[in-house]
């Protein structure tokens, strides 16, 4: 099967009791020594060279540890992949804070670089504003409310 | 000695002062906020005072229900942790003037250092040096005059200043004319006060403080030196103990400075004296350190001094604030060893460092000789955009320096945190550069050597656990199966820490 995180894309099958990867154009064979569910750790042979990997996952997130450094990889898939980034392309909240006022409603018509809510996170101000010309079809957050970050704030209709 | 004590904070340090009272025998109370219902702190405390909504101003800032809630509770004093009101002398006086005692200076103390200027005129007065500068002057001439007298570079500031606003370096007398007028140009629009005063500027500057301690009865000691140097946008993050830039005469000089400035304001209990160190004395004064500030509380770094001139510095403060002397004098404090503290944040070092929220899905802290891990998370802990991003303080001791980098670095690489980001690869490069090692490294070196730093590229090896987690944990007999139908991404079943997001 292919996964694909971020913007890499492995793919990953099973081959007797091991696992075969390619990424890249690179091949990878891989032996599973032991799972810690409990843990979220695993000890596996890639290519004969021993890693050991701490792994958790929050919906798409997955957070790995391997020999001291962790990562943060997002799991994306194919079609359904462009709607969140589109999001990512400033309608989501870019950090956590609060919504300090909201300047359009359901079916406004907006032009691009209108801001269209402004947050305030860690005592900054935060613009959100248009990317391009478009109508709004939906606001989800009010003024007041607190967001988390990636949460999405104002949807475009496509 | 008291019989209760009430925590006006929360995280590691409201952990750390619980534990300190536990070991003295004294009940404990500990306050939360709505955010903070199943934090740790309110979870190791005997009893627990709900103050109200997340926003601190609601909770942990709000005098009257602290006091109310310490009443309530029959404490009898009132312990503030640094942050939040450990530095606010009306709280000091409300504390004290509902009969209760406050863990801390006194309210004088505390108001005199907080003024930054009255209180450099107070330590001039007092021996203590300050940076040298003159204010007053009106013509070229007489600046270019000071400058000389001082040493280039200079520095040009608005009396009426603040916020880097009509601030200028000069580094030689041909600049001077112009940066004058261009800084009192904006003294003037930003300030409607065109006065402007001169002082030295200390490009390479160092940031070494001392600890000092002392009773209500006149001991007061230092108890030697932290640098802490190792700052991100005036943040520290790695401080450690020796400084290594220290000759042991310097080190008396900068102790017994420290100890007169706490007794300029009649000083008790725990504080800091921080310094500007200048490892290239200017030959205007030949001096190599100036006062900057005071801190009157304990400080977050105050782990390695414990370590190093051992001392429990936190149930020290109890026992001064109930009336006890403290029996040791100078000469019974030595150095032993060497100890760094890294300061774990919740921060996203790809995205400027901002705040990460979340839930904690792994939080395993590093273990072994000399290791001390002073947090207030762990597993299913949520981290929430309220409070400071400190997720722990992760401090080694060590026979020397060299050892103590060492073991600070297998120790990082042991923390795991999962759920949010953090600076834990950050600090490990800091830790591994040359610069670091020499013990180089002023106030701006962080910012002059790792702008280029980011997050590495993800490796074959990451990319092939986290396809093959899904798969292998996902199988998993021995953790409930959940069907994960709000994720689309996620066909896979839950294990403990594969959590569903409640969003």
């Amino acid at each position: 099967m292919k996964i694909t995180f971020d913007s890499q894309t492995l793919e990953i099958n099973p081959s007797g009791d091991n696992y075969i990867a390619s990424v890249n154009g690179k091949i990878a064979s891989i032996q599973i020594l032991r799972a810690d569910a409990l843990r979220g750790r695993m000890d596996l042979l890639i290519d004969g060279k021993r890693v050991t990997a701490y792994v958790s996952s929050d919906m798409a997130k997955r957070w790995v540890t391997i020999n001291g450094h962790t990562l943060m990889l997002t799991k994306t898939s194919g079609a359904k992949q462009g709607v969140r980034h589109e999001h990512a392309g400033g309608l989501i909240a870019p950090m956590p804070g609060q919504v300090r006022g909201v300047s359009v409603s359901a079916g406004d018509v907006v032009k691009k670089g209108q801001t269209l809510l402004m947050m305030e996170a860690m005592k900054m101000e935060i613009r959100i504003q248009a990317l391009k010309d478009g109508k709004v079809k939906a606001v989800y957050v009010a003024q007041g409310q607190t967001v988390e970050r990636e949460q999405i704030l104002i949807e475009m209709e496509e | 000695m008291f019989k209760k004590i009430l925590i006006a904070n929360r995280g590691e340090i409201a952990i750390r002062i619980l534990r300190a009272c536990k070991e003295l025998g004294i009940k404990t109370v500990a306050v939360y906020s709505a955010a903070d219902v199943d934090a740790q702190h309110v979870q190791l405390a005997d009893e627990s005072v709900l103050l109200g909504e997340a926003a601190p101003k609601e909770s942990y800032l709000n005098m009257d229900k602290l006091i109310a809630a310490a009443i309530q509770t029959q404490a009898d004093a009132i312990h503030p942790g640094y942050g939040f009101l450990s530095e606010n002398a009306s709280f000091a006086e409300t504390v004290e003037s509902a009969n209760l005692t406050f863990i801390g200076p006194s309210a004088h103390s505390i108001r005199a250092m907080g003024d930054k200027a009255e209180s450099k005129i107070l330590m001039k007065q007092s021996g203590v040096p300050t940076i040298p500068g003159f204010e007053g002057l009106e013509s070229d001439d007489d600046f270019k005059k000071a400058a000389k007298e001082i040493g280039y570079p200079v520095l040009i500031k608005a009396s009426a200043g603040g916020g880097g606003k009509g601030m200028r370096v000069v580094n030689e007398e041909s600049g001077l004319s112009e940066a004058i007028e261009s800084a009192r140009h904006e003294a003037l629009n930003s300030f409607g006060d065109e006065r402007l005063l001169i002082e030295k500027y200390l490009a390479n500057a160092h940031h070494i403080e001392f600890q000092i301690f002392g009773d209500q009865h006149g001991n007061l000691v230092h108890l030697f030196e932290r640098e802490c140097s190792v700052q991100r946008r005036h943040q520290k993050i790695i401080e450690e103990t020796p400084s290594p830039l220290l000759t042991p005469k310097l080190r008396e000089q900068m102790g017994q400075a420290a100890v007169a400035a706490a007794k300029a304001v009649n000083y008790y209990n725990a504080g800091t004296v921080e310094f500007i160190f200048d490892p290239r004395p200017s030959t205007f004064d030949h001096q190599p350190f100036y006062f900057l500030e005071m801190n009157t509380r304990l400080q977050v770094e105050h782990p390695i001094t414990e370590l190093v001139a051992g001392i429990d510095l936190v149930q020290w403060q109890i026992r001064i604030a109930a009336g006890e002397k403290f029996p040791f004098k100078q000469k019974n404090f030595h150095q032993h060893g060497h100890a760094i503290e890294c300061r774990v944040y919740a921060e996203d070092p790809a995205n400027g460092f901002l705040p990460s929220t979340g839930s904690l899905l792994q939080f395993s802290e590093p273990r072994g000789p000399g290791i001390r891990v002073d947090s207030g998370f762990s597993t299913g802990s949520q981290v929430t955009h309220f409070y400071d991003p400190l997720l722990a303080k992760l401090i080694v001791h060590a026979e020397n320096r060299e050892i103590a980098i060492q073991r600070m670095k297998n120790a990082l690489r042991e923390f795991v945190v999962h759920g949010v980001l953090t600076n834990i690869d950050f600090m490990q490069a800091v830790l591994s550069h040359d610069d670091f090692a020499k013990g180089k490294v002023s106030t701006r070196w962080v910012e002059e050597n790792f702008k280029e730093w980011n997050v590495p590229e993800p490796s074959v090896d990451s990319l092939v656990a986290a396809a093959l987690a899904d798969v292998v944990f996902a199988g998993s007999k021995s953790q409930p199966a959940v069907s994960n139908e709000t994720d689309p991404f996620t066909p896979w079943k839950q294990t403990n820490n594969f959590r569903v997001s409640d969003k």
